[in-house]
């Protein structure tokens, strides 16, 4: 390869200082937010208008990670009640967001996910946007 | 010999390497028995991350496996992805569109890149290169972030579906492709100069480690270790899948089968994977990525053997369908767990340090091994 | 400037006036003085090793196109501090099957001939501590036993990796003592003496590095082995044999083998600076200024091979310094030898 023993060497040094000298590529993480693609899978979000607690995300979830609640009312017609996602056992595949008919569930980039207790990880996605929506209305109201 | 040095004798001694232990690729562990500093015999123990996937996936559907593809060989979570997608495929006789068979050769040589990328990282790190880790790492980083584009997914993408891909890739995927690929050329020269130009790397792994084609035909080890020897056998040429025939490319080969072919090999190759993606950027027709079928997908009876050319050897795929909507037996050829039944073949003899680069030369992912 | 150049003399001049003035024997002041020299010297040695760990990090992140650490201060500039207070607050675990006496004192014995090299290390103008007629040999002599306290651990700990990891030690440093006893030689004769302060005053006009390449080049490999650093930090050796002798060390125990190894850094490097730089000349600046700022140029060196290296095999290891460093550095003191009386015979 090389001709005198000794110039790789010499070539690993020169690249070595070169980078020294250059600009680092790292991300400062916590003060600069990553930039993340549109289509991250983050946190789950459900819309509950769109959702007809069909079952078919949970179905087609390979780990069993949605459970869907649900009452009929007087036309027996299903209404979505909760929406529970255990994150401890999620894939993060996207298979369940690809089945939804309806198109009400979808990925945010919210990947900020560690929680102390495994509860912490289970997340009622149907509470979370009614909650979502009533400081909505406070704030608009 | 003198009586006053008939006393004096050296014991072989047994050292446990592994599962935890800097420079063995996970939990893999090796019972050790030395003679000093050099190595006399090695057993391997595996099973360490055994999660039971082929048994999984007869409680799974056939979509429902492919996340699970992912994590079999976490490093080329895409060509997992093709080797399982195009196994059903073929169960069902499933034509794929146009355009997805040139994005999954796309993903599926970017992600050879990428694994290829950790494998230089990782050999330069269990020779002490720290610097030789960051640099590849770096630019697999932009890689995933591609996969990220397009998938939402960096390391387990399940971004391959059955009869196609789960979507098309987004505007911006191209220009980031583009100045990838424009940039590339020069990540190589400078591994070159940092790793392989490197007088004490050469040292370290000439003439170490030495497999030759005949052994490692009988040991069924396939790959780049098996083209480092010298054998141009590359499933992409040898018996294409996809649409591998359309593309020109060269299979880079060694001479002498040491830890010093195997990393230029997969250097080499790097290079032609960039020149298989040129093409198909260049080639890739519009159209629709996915084939129309029915939302829950039953093969018919019948049984299926798909190999791929997987970034480490050949990934096989055994699947049995008795018409139900489940596979009723999947068996996985994992390569990295053929290839390190090589492995004590390989370091007999050697240095302590010899078996952590030769180790590192055979490029095992213990996800695979274990299953 | 002068007084810049002359604030430890001066101090040194005070305190001594000031113990005078309160009547004391000329004995009990030179005894304080010393005291106060031996505080002083470790003083140095610790700010410089608590300094050192963190511009390591930092130079192997600039190469590295990463930061290092810039969490703790500005600039991350108090990370020691911070990895020293959890290694205090560390267990200190004793493995069950060691033998607990040699393993406590291994750990306190690396420090004492880490901290005693400095002694002879001529910091500025007639600043050292003791200008023995045979600072060299001192410094050799007392640099080499720490292996003893490497072996000591390693042994100690009843652990097979630290046991491979201090026979390497051991092999390795008895191998290139002799290279590099051997690469000063050279600056020996030309100097026409051991001791420091007549080796920096040889090199007024011009520094021995140009005059002896190959012997510093010879002391730069086998210094960089006598300090077990990349490339040849085989006794670590963390991809084989995880961290060797101090495998089972931890907390404070552990810190100090790593401190000791920070404080060899700058001794061999400030030996470098001494034999081969001109030790504190310079132009301007006040001398031990001058001083320090070699000796980080030598120790940028050091980091710079190691971040650069891969790790060189234990047999070829043997083989550079018993093939190559040993007739390399034999052969420069015979060049040397025959120029100096060739010189002499000129009658310059």
């Amino acid at each position: 390869m090389s001709g005198v023993y000794g110039e790789g060497l010499l070539k690993g040094l020169g690249i070595t200082i070169r980078h020294f000298f250059g600009k680092a590529i790292t991300e400062q993480y916590p003060e600069r937010r990553p930039k993340l693609a549109p289509r991250f899978h983050g946190l789950l979000s459900l819309d509950p208008t769109k959702c007809t607690a069909c079952g078919t995300c949970a179905n087609f979830c390979p780990n069993g990670v949605i459970r869907i609640k649900s009452e009929r009312d007087e036309q027996k017609r299903r209404h979505l009640t909760g929406y529970e996602v255990n994150l401890l056992y999620c894939l993060f595949c996207g298979l369940c967001v690809e089945a939804c008919p309806e198109g009400a569930l979808r990925f945010t980039p919210h990947f900020e996910l560690a929680t102390y207790r495994r509860a912490g990880a289970i997340y009622d996605l149907y509470a979370l946007s009614r909650e979502a929506a009533g400081e909505r209305r406070a704030a608009g109201g | 010999m003198p009586e006053s040095t008939k006393e004096l004798y050296t014991e072989e001694i047994t050292l446990n390497m592994g599962p935890q232990h800097p420079s063995t690729h996970g939990v893999y562990r090796g019972i050790l028995t030395m003679d000093g500093e050099y190595v006399v015999g090695v057993e391997n123990v595996i099973g360490y991350l055994h999660r039971g996937l082929e048994k999984i996936a007869e409680n799974r559907t056939y979509t429902q496996f492919i996340p699970y593809t992912d994590r079999l060989d976490y490093l080329s979570a895409m060509l997992n992805n093709l080797g399982y997608v195009q196994a059903v495929e073929k169960l069902m006789g499933i034509e794929v569109p146009e355009r997805a068979e040139y994005l999954r050769i796309i993903m599926a040589e970017l992600q050879r890149m990428a694994s290829h990328m950790v494998f230089v990282a990782s050999f330069a790190l269990d020779l002490s290169g720290w610097t030789g880790w960051m640099y590849p790492f770096r630019d697999r980083e932009r890689i995933l972030d591609l996969f990220e584009m397009a998938s939402g997914s960096r390391l387990t993408t399940s971004y391959l579906r059955i009869g196609g891909v789960a979507e098309d890739v987004p505007e911006e995927f191209w220009p980031a492709l583009k100045a990838l690929l424009a940039d590339l050329p020069r990540c190589f020269e400078e591994y070159d100069g940092l790793i392989t130009g490197n007088e004490i790397f050469q040292a370290r792994t000439k003439g170490i480690g030495i497999l030759d084609v005949a052994t490692a035909l009988a040991y069924g080890v396939t790959g780049p270790n098996l083209r480092a020897a010298g054998l141009a056998f590359d499933l992409r040429k040898a018996r294409p899948y996809g649409i591998y025939s359309r593309f020109d490319f060269e299979i880079p080969t060694g001479q002498n089968g040491d830890s010093f072919d195997r990393f230029v090999v997969r250097i080499q190759e790097m290079r032609q994977s960039l020149r298989i993606i040129e093409q198909a950027v260049r080639e890739i027709p519009a159209g629709p990525v996915r084939a129309k079928l029915p939302k829950v997908l039953r093969p018919p009876k019948g049984e299926v053997y798909h190999q791929i050319e997987g970034s480490k050897g050949i990934l096989g795929f055994y699947l049995v369908s008795d018409g139900s909507t489940r596979p009723y037996r999947l068996h996985i050829r994992g390569p990295s767990f053929v290839n390190l039944g090589a492995f004590p073949l390989m370091v007999k003899g050697g240095t302590i340090q010899d078996l952590v680069s030769t180790l590192a030369s055979i490029d095992i992912v213990l996800g695979e091994v274990d299953r | 400037m002068a007084s810049v150049e002359t604030v430890f003399l001066s101090g040194d001049q005070w305190l001594k006036n000031w113990l005078f003035s309160w009547g004391m024997p000329e004995s009990w002041v030179f005894l304080c003085t010393v005291v106060v020299y031996a505080v002083a010297v470790l003083l140095f040695v610790f700010a410089n090793v608590i300094f050192l760990v963190y511009l390591e990090r930092k130079v192997a992140g600039y190469m590295q196109q990463r930061l290092g650490p810039n969490r703790v201060g500005p600039g991350g500039i108090f990370q020691c501090v911070a990895d020293a207070l959890k290694l205090l607050g560390k267990e200190d675990i004793i493995p069950a099957s060691a033998d607990r006496g040699l393993f406590r004192l291994a750990s306190l014995l690396i420090f004492i001939p880490a901290t005693m090299l400095f002694v002879v290390i001529p910091f500025g103008r007639e600043m050292i501590v003791a200008d023995l007629n045979v600072g060299l040999l001192y410094f050799i002599a007392v640099g080499s036993t720490a292996t003893i306290a490497v072996l000591m651990g390693g042994w100690s700990a009843n652990n097979k990796y630290s046991l491979l990891g201090s026979m390497r030690a051991v092999a390795q440093m008895i191998s290139y003592e002799i290279p590099l006893a051997f690469s000063l030689l050279g600056v020996i004769m030309l100097a026409g003496s051991l001791r420091m302060s007549e080796i920096v005053a040889a090199q007024k006009d011009l520094w021995f590095v140009v005059l002896q390449p190959v012997a510093f080049i010879t002391y730069f490999i086998a210094a960089t082995a006598e300090l077990n650093r990349g490339p040849f930090d085989l006794p670590e050796g963390e991809q084989e044999i995880i961290a060797g002798p101090f495998v089972e060390y931890s907390g404070m125990r552990y810190a100090l083998f790593f401190l000791a190894e920070y404080a060899n850094l700058v001794s061999v490097s400030a030996l470098a600076v001494t034999l081969f730089f001109g030790g504190w000349q310079g132009p301007w600046l006040p001398s031990w200024l001058w001083f320090v700022i070699k000796v980080y140029f030598m120790i940028f060196l050091f980091m710079w091979v190691k971040w650069t290296f891969p790790r060189i095999r234990v047999d070829h290891l043997m083989g550079l310094a018993w093939k190559f460093l040993l007739p390399v550095s034999l052969v420069n003191v015979f060049v040397t030898g025959t120029a100096i009386k060739l010189f002499q015979a000129m009658g310059w």
